[in-house]
């Protein structure tokens, strides 16, 4: 059993589309903010994947740097979403 | 890649898309949350297995705190206006940008490369975040920083206005 590139990059193509697919599923925009790490997290993945099979000239970490930056950014986003939403009524 | 690592892969990305999966059709905010934590646990599985250790752990932590986020009883529901036809046309532009990912993944030609980090990286994505994309670094810290005094900020208003 192996996994290469296109296996990784079918994944984070399932996880950019689920983030999308929450963002326009969620009624309350609040916790379409969910969706948000979920497609980050896609990028990230695909980001380390091809870092980890396919980059012969630039440094083999750049995807795996991408990645952390992208996921440390989704919980920024998150956090200012939430704090513009405001204190509220539990659901 | 080994078949231990291919396994712990496609286990890590059934659990992640599972849990997206989850974090959409959930209705409560606790259960949405431990779902967001499950699909982090997923994502943070798949930087393990292709060697991407230090970006694991980071995934892991910030999937963590947009699950307290969004699990807290706290915020405000903002409901959106649009119809249901709007919600559904998005849903299946969603199912488009998988088949168009999808398509481009398989259809692309990619050079393969042999990989000889280690597992975690931890110095040479130190390297690379001080050194080489320092800027790119101060960019999302300003972000960070932006966001939470941000955050902070629309909630103290909101509450001196009630």
């Amino acid at each position: 059993m192996s996994a290469g590139l296109v296996a990784v990059l079918f994944v984070a193509a399932g996880l950019v589309a689920i983030g999308a697919f929450i963002a326009a599923w969620k009624r309350d925009l609040t916790a379409a903010l969910a969706g948000l790490p979920v497609m980050f997290g896609g990028a990230g993945v695909a980001f380390a994947g091809a870092s980890r099979f396919a980059t012969p000239g630039g440094p083999p970490a750049f995807g795996q740097e991408v990645a952390a930056l992208v996921a440390v950014a989704a919980l920024a986003l998150v956090a200012l979403g939430v704090g513009i939403a405001g204190r509220g009524t539990s659901r | 890649m080994d078949s231990l690592h291919a396994i712990g892969f496609y286990v890590s990305a059934a659990v992640s898309l599972g849990g997206g999966f989850l974090v959409a059709f959930l209705p409560g905010r606790g259960a949405r949350g431990a779902a967001l934590a499950a699909a982090g646990v997923g994502v943070a599985g798949l930087y393990l297995s292709l060697s991407a250790g230090f970006s694991a752990l980071v995934a892991l932590v910030c999937f963590a705190g947009c699950a307290l986020l969004l699990g807290a009883p706290a915020y405000r529901v903002m409901e959106i206006t649009v119809s249901g036809v709007w919600r559904q046309l998005g849903a299946v532009a969603a199912g488009g940008l998988l088949a168009v990912l999808c398509y481009a993944a398989w259809r692309g030609n990619f050079v393969h490369a042999t990989f000889y980090g280690g597992s975690i990286n931890s110095a040479s994505i130190g390297r690379l975040l001080f050194a080489r994309d320092a800027l790119a670094t101060d960019a999302v810290g300003a972000l960070i920083l932006v966001a939470l005094v941000g955050a902070t900020a629309a909630w103290r208003l909101r509450d001196r206005g009630r």
